[in-house]
């Protein structure tokens, strides 16, 4: 038998015949066309069930209520709880990446402790006593005073938890971030006498006069300030923004005065000067409450004629006297002052210039003006057990007299050195002004504790970390702050089971206080944090638990107040920025840019996605410029640069930008951060802390810096 | 056949290379035989692994993870939505999951090895039952059964055909192409149907709308 | 116009107040947790970065210290182009029948597997609403826990673009099913984004119902395909004729002025016209 040519013809034709009357050919077309269609390594997020939990967000002093959306019990989506009294539905960018936070692989997810250059995973058992024999060696040296703590806030019951613990050692030194709250207490006690915190009644106020708060740029309760600004129109209240830049807040108010960065007091003097000139003054309530008045007129009159602070601000004296009569003729006016998001000091100077404005339409303690709040006292706590070793180390002196955190670290610095530190939801390393000295200083200090879930440039630093909850995972009662008239204490809840080894830094307290035993031990008597908040929140927790929150409903506790205006007349010297003009023309300041959290909290994936091209062009940032401080200085839009200030220098691009001042240049907080496990944000533009230092305010001691020299050269 | 061919030679060539011709063709005709020989062999193999061989390659077979009596349930619950229930919000419940098992089945209520696979390796292990699901769609596909069972009133036969009165589960036959379930394209290998619940693609979805609301609908009617 | 079987036609719609708009970007994040809108590394090429709504940066050009700013959040705009057929700019091009108009609703789909990648829709959408996924989407390890089953994640390869949240639509009509009501409450059906906004500034319904707040903001014009009657609200590149379902508001004439491309001395001749309507 031959085969040839045939007989492979009638091979291939049989097959094919065969073939075509069988369903195999249609049926493998219909397939491998679905086959097309199908990515196997794209994810199919299983279906379920969905429900929804609440809890309120403690991602900043904000504290919104939000639901998490759940499929199966799997969170997926953070929603505004439209029922809760401080955001009533709307929820901020950040609030939405909490899901990223949760599921961040980059977080820490068991204790860690440091082996020379890296870290090695230990059980929490070994952690919580190396920690506890550490703290307790030092406390048998007697160095107990120079044990140190910070936190993210002063509120509640967890940072009342490491105050506790660091009193039951013998140490007095807990330290939170400096922020405009602080400023605005420190300013309160000087004009009002008293400790008190300052609330804002910005929704029933019919002009808000804000010296560079960035009532949308996150400026206290962020959301709950969005849904105030946006019923503006409505409430026929009037915005008028004071900053060198048109920043969100400026743009959408209804007359933006662009004022010489740092003149902001003597602005806020010189109108008050035009409304007692004119004497458009509260004079019933300044008579009855107000001591050296005579004295502030006069010195007001001589000094702060519009004229003069025409010259000093850069605004037209016609403005100044305009915004005097409209501030000083609406019904209910308020004058706020906290730059930006508010979370840097500030100066006392410019802060009670502002406050001057209230004090003389007599708008305290009254609808529509700013109330000194008494602190909120739910929080009812056992007395501290103290053993001898303890008591008399709590009585030193503290590693920063005035309570700053800024200080803590330059000291730390210097001569008083800090033995211990724990470190609590802040990112020092990262956020506080001369970054880089902070982290040396840090890496001086032999013992640190980080109680952080992710790992941020001060938990690098640390030789153990003891990683806490994330916020959706983490029971903790959240204050009211950040000057919120109306009180609303929420409870933030976890919805859903750890993910990782972590523990709530309550407990995490409670198991290191019971392991040092003594005193310590005995002044932790709880077995858990939850029982611990239970018992602590005392009446307020049936509230708490059961509807998620506590509000004040009464309006708060202001009365009559005392205003003693010679604190004002007090010359008090202008916080001067560092650098000479001459050899640094430029002035540099900060930008709280609403989509970058600039804080403890680093941005998310989310967040750093919706960042304009003219902050961050790859791995660049954009400093912002007038095209006139451009020409001067011979840079076109998305040039390179180099930005040199006396703290330092970095290489940055230039977005040239009409609604700045010129000579001003604008820099966004919050990036720049060195994460080597975060690529999204990690390695992305300049830390501004960078180029910054801190400056001590006279009155205060906290960091007063808002600004810098500068100089801009095409690199 | 061979006359053609013949007839073809015959014509092609002239008179005097007859023989020659003829020779060549005997061994065309050998040539040919074998030819018809190929045709038909290799008709008679793909046609036969075309019906036969195909389907069977064409799928993985895969067992459930043990045996489920629908019948039984039915009778005992009082009907599908007993356990296939639709939830507050509208959505619909699909497979049960373990801990709606266990309110009957906390521990084991009659004396079957699957019962008792079901209670040691899932109840007490607390695990889900990893079901094949024959009626999966893939993961594009939005499917309301709200607006079928309950607007449209359609009774679940209608598309999931007889699983109901089912006593044993199936083999889930998988195809290795898709990753489809066999019940999506149907059993019967040419696609062709006889019932409404043969068939589950998209132009069988498309084609019931048509004829019951005038319209295959748009897109995102079924998808997402 | 076809008719279908889910009631009566609706027209969702989106009116945005951009004397609202303080540009937080809350939108854009709520879209993209709410829709698996997949991220990566470097997203400042913003050409390639996936942003289904998408807060733009206006100023009216003036200098210092004239200059003034606003936000304006772009979503899929869902033309139902001229004469309100259907003909969509991107839904005419589709060779694939990947993207259609729906008539019940008005709300122009993308279905994904069904795209192929030509990429025709994003040439012809004037409005940029259109990305196409030039590469897999990758989720770190375990982030795509947060995945929604609601929305399918895109592969590599299609377009993709703002839904109005359709699957929100679906929900809410399965509740009303199982509640046996016909229709849908204003209330029930809202995007993610309108839920999400601080500000207010975004308003979500149906523009064929008179008791939506949509309608009632723009007051939209049956005879003119939709053309707001209210003077202060406009529609981006109006004079294109393709019909958006995007509304936007503002009192500031250069915002207005911006939403469209005239030539010198154009402007002042439309920008009042709206006054008259076509009643």
């Amino acid at each position: 038998m031959k085969v040839d040519r045939r007989s492979f013809l009638g091979l291939g034709l049989g097959a094919a015949a065969g073939v075509a009357v069988t369903p195999a050919t249609w049926k493998l077309m219909d397939d491998s066309s679905i086959w097309t269609q199908n990515w196997p390594w794209t994810p199919v997020p299983p279906a379920g069930e969905a429900t929804y939990d609440n809890t309120v967000c403690s991602l900043c002093p904000g504290n919104c209520g939000i639901m998490v959306r759940k499929i199966d019990g799997r969170p997926v989506k953070i929603e505004g709880r439209s029922d809760y009294p401080v955001n009533a539905g709307g929820v901020c960018l950040h609030g939405i990446s909490a899901i990223q936070y949760l599921y961040d692989p980059s977080r820490i997810k068991a204790p860690l402790k440091r082996e020379n250059d890296t870290f090695v995973e230990i059980t929490w058992d070994e952690a919580l006593d190396m920690v506890a024999e550490r703290l307790t060696e030092i406390r048998a040296s007697g160095s107990a005073d120079k044990i140190a703590c910070v936190t993210d806030q002063t509120k509640g019951t967890i940072p009342g938890l490491f105050a506790r613990f660091l009193k039951a050692t013998g140490s007095n030194n807990v330290y939170a971030m400096d922020t405009m709250e602080k400023t605005w207490e420190i300013t309160l006690e000087k004009i009002h006498g008293g400790r008190s915190s300052a609330g804002f009644d910005l929704e029933n106020s019919d002009f808000v006069l804000s010296f560079g708060a960035g009532l949308i740029e996150g400026w206290g309760s962020p959301v709950k300030n969005f849904k105030i600004n946006s019923s503006r129109k409505e409430r026929g209240s009037t915005l008028v923004q004071v900053e060198p830049r048109l920043s969100n807040t400026a743009a959408n108010a209804d007359v933006w005065i662009a004022a010489k960065p740092g003149t902001e007091a003597d602005l806020a003097l010189g109108i008050a000067g035009v409304i007692i000139k004119e004497s458009l003054f509260n004079s019933a309530f300044v008579t009855a409450s107000g001591k050296g008045f005579q004295e502030l007129a006069a010195v007001l009159g001589k000094n702060y004629s519009p004229e003069a602070v025409a010259q000093t601000t850069g605004v037209k004296a016609a403005k100044i006297i305009e915004i005097a009569r409209d501030f000083a003729r609406s019904s209910a006016p308020i004058a706020i002052a906290g730059r930006g998001r508010g979370m840097s000091a500030g100066s006392v100077r410019e802060f009670s210039a502002v406050h001057l404005l209230n004090c003389i339409v007599g708008n305290i303690n009254t609808k529509g003006g700013v109330w000194t709040l008494a602190a909120q006292d739910y929080e009812k706590w056992p007395a501290v057990e103290m053993d001898d070793l303890a008591t008399a180390a709590f009585e030193q002196a503290p590693l920063d007299s005035a309570g700053s955190m800024a200080g803590l670290f330059t000291n730390a610095g210097k001569e008083k050195n800090i033995e211990a530190l724990l470190i609590h939801q802040a990112n020092p390393c990262f956020a506080l002004g001369d970054a880089g000295s902070v982290t040396e200083a840090v890496k001086k200090i032999p013992f640190v504790v980080s109680f952080s879930s992710v790992m941020d440039e001060t938990t690098q630093e640390a030789d153990v970390i003891l990683p806490g909850h994330m916020l959706l995972e983490r029971l903790e009662d959240r204050p009211s702050g950040a000057g919120v008239a109306q009180r609303v204490t929420g409870l933030s809840r976890p919805v859903i089971e750890p993910l990782f080894n972590t523990k709530n830094p309550g407990d995490t307290l409670l198991e290191l206080a019971r392991k040092m035993e003594g005193t310590i031990g005995a002044s932790f008597p709880w077995e858990s944090y939850e029982e611990c908040l239970e018992a602590v929140t005392g009446d307020l927790w049936a509230e708490l638990s059961d509807q998620g929150y506590a509000a004040e409903t009464a309006t708060p506790p202001g009365g009559g107040v005392k205003v003693d205006f010679s604190f004002i007349v007090k010359s008090q010297a202008p916080v001067e920025m560092e650098g000479e003009a001459k050899d640094f023309p430029l002035v540099l300041v900060p930008v709280d840019n609403v989509r970058i959290s600039a804080g403890s909290l680093i941005s998310s994936p989310f967040a750093i996605k919706t960042v304009s091209d003219n902050v961050l062009k790859g791995k660049d940032l954009l400093v912002e410029i007038n095209p006139e401080t451009a020409r001067a200085n011979k840079l076109s839009h998305g040039d390179l640069a180099v930005i040199e200030t006396p703290k330092g220098k970095a290489t940055v691009r230039v977005n040239l930008f009409e609604g700045i001042m010129p000579g001003v240049v604008a820099m966004a907080k919050g990036l720049g951060h060195v994460l080597d496990n975060n690529k999204y944000v990690g390695g992305k533009g300049v830390n501004i802390n960078e180029l910054m230092g801190p400056i001590v305010d006279p009155v205060s001691g906290l960091d007063a810096a808002w600004g810098i020299r500068a100089r801009l050269s095409r690199a | 056949m061979s006359e053609l061919e013949e007839k073809t030679e015959n014509g092609s060539t002239d008179a005097s290379g007859q023989d020659a011709s003829r020779e060549q063709g005997k061994k065309g005709d050998a040539a040919t035989g074998y030819g018809v020989l190929f045709f038909i062999g290799a008709f008679a193999v793909c046609f036969l692994s075309g019906w036969l061989l195909f389907p069977n390659l064409l799928y993985s077979k895969k067992e459930q993870p043990f045996n489920f009596n629908h019948a039984l349930h039915v009778d005992e619950m009082g009907g599908c939505d007993a356990c296939h229930f639709f939830r507050e919000d509208g959505s619909f419940s699909g497979m049960p999951k373990t801990s709606q098992c266990i309110e009957c089945h906390e521990s084991q209520l009659g004396d079957t090895k699957d019962e008792e696979i079901f209670i040691t390796e899932y109840v007490e292990a607390e695990k889900e039952v990893p079901w094949l699901i024959y009626s999966e769609q893939p993961d594009c596909v939005f499917f309301s059964h709200a607006a079928h069972v309950i607007k449209a009133g359609m009774d679940c036969r209608s598309c999931h055909g007889d699983i109901g009165t089912s006593t044993t589960t199936k083999t889930y036959e998988e195809n290795r192409i898709t990753g489809y379930s066999r019940d999506i394209w149907g059993k019967n290998i040419w696609g062709i149907k006889k019932n409404s619940w043969d068939r589950m693609k998209m132009d069988d979805c498309a084609e019931c709308h048509e004829r019951e609301t005038g319209s295959k609908g748009a897109c995102f009617q079924c998808h997402k | 116009m076809k008719q279908d079987n889910h009631g009566k036609n609706h027209k969702y719609g989106m009116v945005i107040d951009l004397d609202k708009c303080t540009g937080c970007g809350s939108c854009m994040v709520a879209c993209m947790s709410e829709n698996n809108v997949p991220f990566k590394e470097d997203e400042t090429r913003k050409k390639d970065s996936i942003t289904w709504m998408r807060v733009y940066k206006l100023t009216n050009g003036k200098p210092f210290p004239e200059t003034e700013i606003c936000y304006m959040p772009r979503p899929c705009m869902h033309c139902g182009g001229k004469g309100d057929h259907g003909h969509s700019p991107c839904v005419s091009v589709c060779p694939a029948v990947a993207t259609d108009y729906d008539h019940s609703t008005g709300i122009v789909s993308q279905i994904y597997t069904r795209c192929f990648g030509c990429r025709y829709c994003m040439g012809a959408c004037p409005y940029h609403v259109r990305y196409f996924n030039w590469w897999d989407p990758k989720w770190p390890e375990g982030m795509e826990n947060y995945l929604s089953p609601d929305v399918s994640p895109r592969m590599r390869g299609v377009v993709e673009k703002c839904s109005f949240c359709f699957h929100r639509y679906q929900q809410a009509k399965d509740r009303a099913y199982v509640e046996e009501r016909e229709e849908i409450e204003e209330q029930e059906y809202q995007t993610a984004c309108t839920q999400a906004c601080p500000a207010g500034a975004i308003t979500f319904g149906d523009l064929n119902n008179p008791d939506h707040a949509v309608h009632q903001m723009v007051k939209p014009d049956p005879h003119a395909c939709g053309k707001p009657r209210n003077p202060k609200a406009f529609r981006l590149l109006e004079r294109l004729e393709t019909n958006p379902k995007v509304y936007y508001i503002s009192e500031r004439d250069w915002v207005r002025k911006a939403g469209d491309n005239y030539l010198e001395g154009e402007w002042e001749k439309v920008k009042n016209n709206h006054d008259k309507g076509h009643e």
